[in-house]
């Protein structure tokens, strides 16, 4: 027997331990399957280490800082805070080490055996793990999921040098505060980036080359990212392409012609590519897809190949890759699971924070559905002056004929967590009536969505229609 | 994104269908409702739509085949160069009104939700609800046919056999759970039918097509409209009487292949010109093998009429779960009293045969009541 060629006979295996991945090898476990799980690089995957909670961290520091200069009138200093980004670095990675620790202790104490190097398939049903640089174990499993998720994807015209010119993770390292900056990418990572370097003080432009910011979005929350980045200060481009780099500056193809902007720093934000090509598939005879695994909603690929996470077509969202791993996980253990989510919410952390669950009002219509959509500005609520919010807020679309909650959208105010409301109500698929007759607390934003409610059932305590309103 | 589909419940306690042609093959492009597949099962031939739109990536059955309710039939690619964006909001809206957990247990049992009428408010399906479909759906079917082992025996020169099959394996089961479940009460009534046969005379001059049953439909319809108890079914589970909202009258219809009650749907909102056309067309699709499950399912009342034989009263047995059904014989002169005089007038023979236990005797007259001032004054269809 050749040495190479021996290989262990392991039960489910788990490639990757993202989001995805390590939440399919902690369900798979629970529910009574052995699981060895393969990571190369750190836990947590991009989401821990180098995407959502780095990115919220520094959007929590920046959010803060212009919050504190913005209360001068409430009788707070004035003036915005220094920024030490070395020393916001230690905190980010005290929070990274520890939500790592949880992970690994989850893992652990679930029973999943964690083996680190890369993997690659080496056969029908074996994967070979590059431990390291001349060493490589073999498994045999009987079933495996692919979670190997996604890395960022280069713009030609600007390489990535992990210096000048970063994607969004690196930024996300940085020690320094760039004075000039170019987010190439209007959609959501790119926005909280561009959102965030302006609150901290880097002069900032935003740079895409569609008609507007984050499209994938009910259009007025376009609206409302694109006149808050403005008014921060974020210079827009939009319809507008990068040519290349010129010495100290970037070129920049605009409607109004060649622009030249200073960038100490460059961010090219220009969506993800999934980690396949690595992978070998054909070693295990598993057809590669065009782009991205087209998945059923037990997550297979086929019978005993799932896949999960941002190397399955579909928004590339850490919520959505731990559901599906929670399924995935699921179906290995015999359980008779789906995914079957009406709704996977998305949030857009920047200032000021955006948020949608379900359809819009225009998605709704185009797929022939009668729908009416309740608005609430959350200049009417308590809670929405006190937190600075009054520009911000919160609508629901609903089914005209049954008053069942399709959609909620929620600009400004405590968006990425007063949508939870909305997410549980379509979920339990409330109606308008349902939602009017809860009670909420007050003052709080969550008061936005019963108000809405009551509005669009023609009974609003918010407003009153023909323009005055009553503030509660 | 790859998504199966499975055979669907397909009601009337069919279990099972036959693959007679796949419509469309691996690989082609389908639109949502599109017919995918030509099933023939116990009842009809019927043609399968696809649910979605897509590309068809799998069949898992192959012509010939006999696919359970439930078992995966194929595979569509709805991935988003697949699918319109419309169709993600059309799949949205047709989602069972269920919580998350509800849904779990749903797949965990086998219940097609879809085919689950929630008791909650606004027919929200509720645990108990998903329950009850499981239990009724584990309920041994009624074993009227014997197994074939118990047939193997040699053959009796003096006796041919023949297998119980489609149709009429399905009308020896619904006949058998009707008489074993329903306590059946037969009222019969004499009807004078001088102005309905004048009625109907002058319609027929005037329309190409135009059966009695149009008007026996008609008056059944509007009769079920005052007394909403015998448009009503028994939910044994739940201890309740369940009122049906719409009125969708079946008719009786002999086919080469057995019984076949094709259903009109809001019969009493139809005029009779839309009634005619609507029960040409189904009659016309029973008799092919060819009608549409849609077009049998549903029903909340039958009308069955024996008037092209030379009968006179008969007794039907209720269309399980169904509560009551009309059953009409042939119009013939028969010498009556009429103000002391012996006269020969049309009599149409009219038995009303009901479920007692949910409609009592005097229900059922006041019922027969309402059909004969329809069938004796018969301007009250216009009315």
């Amino acid at each position: 027997m050749v040495a190479g060629d021996q290989s262990q006979p392991v039960d489910c295996l788990v490639l990757g331990g993202g989001p995805g991945g390590y939440v399919a090898a902690v369900r798979a476990a629970q529910c009574g399957r052995s699981v060895t799980l393969v990571e190369g690089d750190r836990l947590g995957g991009v989401c821990l280490n180098e995407g959502c909670i780095p990115g919220k961290a520094l959007m929590e520091v920046a959010g803060l800082r212009s919050r504190v200069a913005g209360m001068a009138a409430a009788g707070l200093g004035g003036a915005a805070p220094p920024v030490d980004l070395t020393a916001f670095q230690a905190w980010k990675r005290s929070l990274v080490a520890r939500l790592a620790g949880e992970i690994e202790e989850l893992l652990h104490g679930s029973g999943v055996r964690v083996v680190r190097g890369w993997a690659r398939f080496a056969g029908r049903t074996r994967v070979g793990v590059r431990t390291g640089e001349e060493s490589t174990q073999y498994f045999d499993f009987k079933d495996v999921v692919i979670a190997t998720g996604s890395r960022p994807a280069p713009l030609p015209s600007l390489p990535f040098d992990g210096d000048r010119v970063c994607d969004p993770g690196q930024a996300l390292d940085w020690t320094d505060l760039p004075t000039s900056m170019v987010v190439f990418g209007g959609d959501p990572v790119g926005l909280e980036l561009a959102s965030a370097f302006t609150l901290l003080g880097s002069d900032v432009a935003l740079v895409d080359p569609g008609d507007r910011l984050i499209p994938a979005m009910d259009a007025d929350l376009s609206r409302a990212a694109a006149e808050a980045a403005r008014q921060a200060g974020v210079r827009l481009l939009l319809r507008s392409r990068p040519r290349g780099m010129d010495g100290a500056t970037v070129v920049i193809d605009t409607p109004d012609g060649e622009l030249r902007l200073p960038a100490a720093r460059i961010v090219v934000s220009a969506g993800r590519l999934p980690r396949l090509d690595d992978l070998d598939l054909a070693a295990a005879r598993i057809r590669p897809p065009v782009d991205r695994f087209e998945v059923d909603d037990r997550l297979r690929v086929e019978r005993h190949v799932f896949a999960v996470g941002d190397v399955t077509a579909g928004p590339q969202l850490a919520h959505r890759a731990s559901a599906q791993g929670r399924v995935a996980g699921e179906v290995l253990g015999g359980r008779a699971s789906a995914m079957d989510a009406v709704v996977v919410p998305e949030v857009v952390f920047a200032q000021p924070p955006l948020a949608s669950a379900g359809l819009t009002a225009e998605g709704a219509r185009a797929g022939g559905l009668e729908v009416a959509v309740a608005h609430v500005p959350f200049g009417v609520l308590g809670r929405g002056l006190i937190s600075g919010a009054e520009r911000g807020w919160a609508r629901v679309v609903y089914e005209l004929d049954t008053g069942r909650l399709l959609g909620a959208h929620v600009a400004g105010g405590a968006a990425g967590e007063l949508i939870a409301a909305a997410v549980v109500a379509i979920e339990m698929g409330a109606t308008l009536e349902d939602l009017a007759l809860i009670v909420q607390a007050h003052p709080t934003f969550a008061e936005a969505i019963s108000g809405a409610a009551e509005a669009g059932l023609g009974r609003p305590l918010h407003t009153v229609s023909g323009g005055s309103r009553a503030t509660l | 994104m790859r998504t199966e589909f499975r055979l669907p419940d397909i009601g009337e306690g069919l279990a099972e269908a036959e693959v007679i042609r796949w419509l469309v093959g691996p690989g082609e492009r389908v639109a949502e409702d599109q017919p995918v597949v030509e099933l023939q099962t116990d009842k009809a031939a019927v043609e399968l739509p696809s649910p979605a739109a897509g590309v068809l990536v799998e069949q898992l059955a192959a012509e010939g085949d006999t696919v359970r309710v439930g078992a995966v039939l194929f595979a569509l690619d709805m991935g988003p160069a697949a699918a319109d964006a419309g169709a993600h909001a059309r799949g949205f809206a047709a989602l069972p009104q269920a919580s998350p957990a509800v849904r779990r247990l749903a797949r965990e049992l086998g219940v097609d939700l879809a085919a689950v009428r929630g008791s909650g408010p606004h027919g929200r399906v509720l645990e108990t609800d998903v329950r009850a479909a499981a239990e009724a759906a584990a309920a041994p079917r009624p074993a009227v046919v014997p197994t074939p082992a118990a047939v193997a025996r040699p053959a009796d020169p003096d006796e041919e056999r023949q297998p119980l099959r489609g149709v009429r394996r399905q009308m020896a089961d619904n006949m058998a759970l009707s008489a074993r479940t329903i306590p059946h009460v037969t009222g019969l009534h004499e009807m004078d039918a001088t102005a309905l046969g004048e009625l109907w005379s002058r319609l027929r001059a005037r329309a190409e097509r135009f059966p009695i049953d149009v008007l026996l439909v008609r008056i059944a319809a509007l009769a079920l409209r005052q007394h909403p108890i015998f448009n009503a079914s028994l939910d044994e589970a739940a201890g309740e009487v369940v009122y049906h909202r719409r009125i969708n009258v079946g008719v009786a219809v002999s086919t080469p292949q057995g019984l076949v009650v094709p259903v009109v749907r809001d019969a009493d909102r139809i005029d009779l010109r839309g009634l005619a056309a609507e029960l040409d067309r189904l009659v016309a699709a029973a008799r092919s093998g060819r009608i549409a499950l849609a077009d049998i399912t549903g029903g909340t009342f039958t009308v069955t009429n024996s008037g092209g034989w030379n009968g006179w009263f008969g007794t039907s047995l209720i269309h399980h779960p169904e509560v009551a059904i009309m059953g009409v014989g042939r119009i013939q002169e028969r010498a009556v009293v009429r103000g002391g005089q012996l006269v020969v007038r049309p009599i149409m023979p009219v038995a009303i045969t009901f479920d007692h236990r949910i409609i009592d005797g005097e229900a059922g007259m006041l019922f027969a009541q309402t059909i004969r001032e329809l069938v004796e004054g018969p301007e009250g269809l216009f009315l």
